[in-house]
């Protein structure tokens, strides 16, 4: 489908449109950082917004799901919830795109998810580029998510007094039009769009001293590296790593029991496999004892065992877990710490 | 759509309802049922595949199903009250009905073992899904050559089927031998660990034979270096590993171990993939 | 046989013993279940000796404490701590760091010396405790869960993890980020990180974690420019009986 321009001053009216009937998340600043939280105006909107703590993710995978109702008795009974509503994102960055794709995989592989794929189907990706990197914890580059092609139904560039629109499905077709603000993209616009792109790839650095492609054979030969040990002396094991990340997934169910104790709620809630419960059994034996076996377990979850399960790399590089870890614990310096490079 | 086939297109967490016909303590902490569906089918499941038993209210549990699929119109568990979800269980009997998801797992690849020898070497609980196989074998016993059995107990008190182990101590086509690490005074039969009982195999024919070992993590080293060294190969020695679950589908991670997922890859695994994936024993 | 629940305080505020009667929407259901038999806050008449399941709230501070908290084990099947200073010694413990001649002096003036103290303990460095209810002062949902539990007859579940966990779950900014200082990365979590979800720093009013890494924040806060001395304060706020504190 071929790209479209909307001009700069018409996007509020196109925002607008779609907020007047539809539910629309997007960037908010919250302190001095920012949250996909639903929005009411198109100035709420923080289109120069770098990250949000938390990825649009939890937007068709909550923090906190109820997937079951049940009655407790002699007759036990139960209800599969799997509701969604409709919703459309506004603002996600290509990091967090490409983490949706990764998120699709693992809950349509058999047996497929309906929680997660119900409210995916239902939510409309409304990409916005990055011109420069986020900040000092960003790698995309190095995980090759600052661009995208895919995954998104409409992708806006911004080029000063225009948006360029990239449109990635049927879908985001159907917006524009209902929109109606936009025109055909020119010879012009497309070398405008070429020389951002230009622009784009020279402020975007790479920081691991490696190509990426090489991380699973570089893990594969740290499995006992002191490394480990290292970070993990000064680690917390306080889950923020994996909370934070877009492409964590891992779960906890537990049951909620209301005050009658006659009836209650399974929910589902993410986990954290930095927690040492996390592989705990009955009787107390723990499988990741270690604080370093448990950072092992990430870190190769991240570069090599997801890709080797799913064809993509765990991570995008998009740093929210070196960016939260209070003890300053950093994907880039474990990669290049591994690799026998110094740490720059 | 109605209510129930909405829940089976949202099958993931919706357990189906099984009823509670036959309940009763093996040993003390030991309980074992038979379930039977409320659907009425078969369970559908291979030896060696577990189910999620769900008690609304307080969790869900793995549980490994003890019988074979050649019973089919119920199937069985054996349950150690260690926790929330399995004392709940300990406290029903006849007539209670439970959640039930799966079966789940890989279970044991019985077509492999057609025509060959079958070693069972079953530690403390690791009987309850090692009975399933067992079973299955026995009554499907012109598919397999020799079948040897061996089991440890830590006393005979522990010892969980006993009419199954006397049908099969009574068996000429079986070779059975059991043995206890600490005997009480009526005690007869062998002790010691599990591992003095591999001297009492005989005749198999090692290159070819097949291992089924089912135990707690300690006992897998020991064993697999047994029968390691009476010449089966690393991929013919089958292990059932142990691992947190929480979806038993392959999305909760709880169960990684390396690239795989114990619910859905596993349980069953031969100790030349244990071996690649490092935390596995 | 509803179970029989019986209220007890010790050494506390009793604010923990008046959130279980803000439970206004719950209390009747939770009422429909359990027999409450003793309750100093509601009830004048103690109605019965033998309980299902004993509350008790405050730290043990006096020789006649620890006397009372040992009959309220005998006599009931379940003994909750319930609330900071039962679970973990709470502010209480504040004045374990000072003589404790100096703290009857300053407290009970002239008759000192005729004032029975003890160094504040926690109700499970006196008695067994078969369940927790942390915090300061705790939590509405985890009451229910408690007695809900109780009554199924399944372990509650106590986090043994850091309050970071809920504090992201929240997607809050982190209290770090606007230079305060939080004791959340060793903190026993389960009160959805409330503290920092308005703003604050966390206390540590649910205790320390189990492994908690001690040093890791102590370097933490000492980056942030407290001294030894500042740091300890932190810990002992909430946390004087634990190790961290020494
Ligand atoms: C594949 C498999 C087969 C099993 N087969 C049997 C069997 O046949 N008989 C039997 O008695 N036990 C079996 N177990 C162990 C059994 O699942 C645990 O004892 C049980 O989950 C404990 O739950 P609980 O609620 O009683 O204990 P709690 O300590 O209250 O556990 C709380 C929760 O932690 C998780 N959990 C705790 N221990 C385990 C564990 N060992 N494995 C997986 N999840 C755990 C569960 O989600 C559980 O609900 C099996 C485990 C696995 C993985
Ligand atoms: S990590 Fe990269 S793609 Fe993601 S927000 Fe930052 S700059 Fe954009
Ligand atoms: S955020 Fe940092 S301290 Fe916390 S678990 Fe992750 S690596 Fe450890
Ligand atoms: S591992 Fe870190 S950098 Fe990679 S996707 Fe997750 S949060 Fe982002
Ligand atoms: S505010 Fe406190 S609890 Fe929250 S993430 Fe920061 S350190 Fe952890
Ligand atoms: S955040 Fe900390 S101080 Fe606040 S309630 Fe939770 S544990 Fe207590
Ligand atoms: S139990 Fe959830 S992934 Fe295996």
């Amino acid at each position: 489908m071929l790209p479209k321009i909307i001009e700069r001053d018409d996007l509020r009216a196109f925002v607008e449109a779609l907020l007047a009937d539809n539910v629309v998340v997007a960037p908010i600043r919250k302190g001095e950082k920012y949250v996909f939280s639903e929005v009411e105006t198109f100035d709420e909107i923080a289109l120069d917004y770098n990250i949000s703590l938390l990825s649009p993710k939890k937007f068709f995978y909550p923090q906190i799901e109820t997937v079951l109702k049940f009655k407790i008795g002699d007759r036990p009974e139960s209800q599969a919830i799997t509701e969604a509503s409709p919703v459309i994102i506004f603002g996600i960055h290509p990091c967090d795109i490409a983490a949706t794709w990764l998120l699709d995989e693992v809950f349509k592989e058999d047996p497929a998810d309906p929680n997660y794929l119900e409210k995916r189907k239902k939510a409309v990706l409304i990409g916005l580029n990055c011109a420069q990197p986020c900040d000092e914890f960003s790698f995309c580059r190095d995980m090759g998510s600052y661009n995208v092609e895919e995954g998104f139904d409409l992708m806006l560039t911004d080029l000063g007094e225009k948006y360029f629109v990239e449109i990635g499905s049927k879908l985001g077709e159907e917006i524009l039009v209902e929109g109606a603000h936009f025109r055909d993209a020119t010879s012009g616009d497309l070398k405008d769009r070429q020389a951002y792109q230009e622009k784009k790839e020279t402020n975007f650095v790479k920081r691991i001293p490696y190509d990426t492609k090489f991380l699973p054979e570089i893990l594969e030969e740290s499995y006992d590296s002191l490394v480990w040990d290292a970070i993990a002396k000064r680690c917390f094991s306080c889950g923020s790593c994996n909370i934070v990340c877009p492409t964590c997934y891992c779960f906890n169910v537990t049951d909620e029991v209301a005050a009658s104790a006659a009836e209650g709620e399974r929910k589902r809630v993410w986990d954290s496999c930095q927690l040492a419960e996390f592989t705990e059994v009955a009787g107390g034996e723990v499988f990741r004892e270690e604080r370093s076996s448990r950072l092992r377990h990430r870190f190769f979850r991240k570069g090599k065992w997801l890709l080797e399960r799913y064809g993509k790399l765990g991570c995008v590089g998009c740093g929210r877990c070196d960016r939260n870890c209070l003890v300053k614990i950093n994907s880039v310096e474990v990669y290049t710490q591994l690799a026998g490079e110094p740490v720059q | 759509m109605t209510v129930e086939e909405k829940d089976r297109a949202a099958a993931i967490f919706k357990p189906e309802t099984g009823r509670i016909v036959a309940a009763r303590m093996l040993t003390e902490t030991e309980k074992f049922f038979r379930v039977v569906l409320d659907h009425g089918g078969p369970l559908g499941h291979k030896p060696g595949q577990f189910v999620e038993v769900s008690i609304f209210g307080i969790g869900e549990a793995p549980i490994s199903i003890c019988s074979s699929p050649t019973q089919e119109d119920s199937f069985e568990m054996c349950v150690r009250n260690v926790g929330s979800v399995t004392n709940a269980m300990h406290q029903m009997g006849a007539g209670a009905e439970i959640g039930l998801r799966g079966p789940y797992g890989n279970g044991f690849d019985m077509e492999a073992m057609k025509g060959r020898d079958v070693l069972f070497v079953a530690g403390g609980l690791g009987m309850a899904p090692a009975r399933g196989v067992i079973k299955y074998v026995l009554d499907k016993r012109h598919d397999f050559n020799i079948v040897t059995i061996l089991y440890g107990a830590k006393n005979p008190s522990e010892l969980l089927f006993k009419e199954d182990l006397e049908e099969w101590q009574a068996r000429p086509d079986c070779d059975f031998h059991v043995t206890v690490d600490r005997p009480d005074d009526s005690w007869k039969g062998n002790t010691g660990v599990i591992t003095t009982l591999f001297r009492n195999i005989s005749n198999i024919d090692a290159r070819n034979a097949w291992a089924v070992v089912v135990g707690p993590p300690v006992m897998y080293k020991y064993v697999i270096l047994e029968a390691l060294s009476i010449g089966i190969p690393e991929s013919r020695i089958l292990c059932s590993l142990e691992r947190r679950m929480k979806c038993g589908v392959g999305k909760c991670g709880h169960c990684q171990i390396s690239n795989v997922y114990v619910c859905k890859e596993g349980p069953v695994f031969t100790y030349s993939q244990i071996k690649r994936l490092r935390e596995g024993i | 046989m509803k179970p029989k629940v019986a209220f007890f305080s010790f050494t506390s505020c009793e604010g923990c013993q008046l959130m279980f009667l803000n439970l206004e929407d719950e209390l009747l259901d939770l009422l429909g279940l359990v027999e409450i038999v003793n309750f100093r806050e509601a009830m004048k008449e103690v109605l019965a000796d033998e309980y299902d399941i004993a509350f008790v709230e405050g730290s043990i501070t006096t020789h006649s404490d620890i006397e009372e908290v040992e009959d309220i084990r005998k006599r009931t099947k379940i003994l909750i701590a319930f609330g900071a200073c039962a679970t973990i010694g709470g502010i209480n413990a504040i004045k374990n760091f000072q003589p404790l001649d100096d703290v009857r002096k300053y407290v009970y003036d002239r008759d000192w010396d005729k004032i029975d103290t003890v160094p504040t303990m926690s109700v499970d460095q006196v008695v067994d405790v078969d369940c927790y209810i942390h915090g300061c002062p705790v939590d509405k949902k985890e009451i229910l869960d408690v007695v809900t539990s109780v009554i199924l007859g399944k372990t509650p579940r106590v986090p043994d993890y850091p309050v970071c966990v809920e504090c992201k779950l929240a997607e809050n900014v982190c209290v770090f980020d606007k230079g305060l200082v939080c004791l959340g990365p060793v903190t026993r979590a389960g009160c959805s990180a409330i503290c920092p979800t308005f703003g604050n720093k966390c206390l540590g009013c649910r205790g320390i974690i189990s492994d908690p890494n001690v040093n890791a924040e102590k370097d933490l806060l000492a980056e942030r420019g407290l001294s030894i001395d500042d740091i300890l304060k932190e810990f002992r706020m909430f946390d004087g009986l634990s190790e961290v504190s020494k």
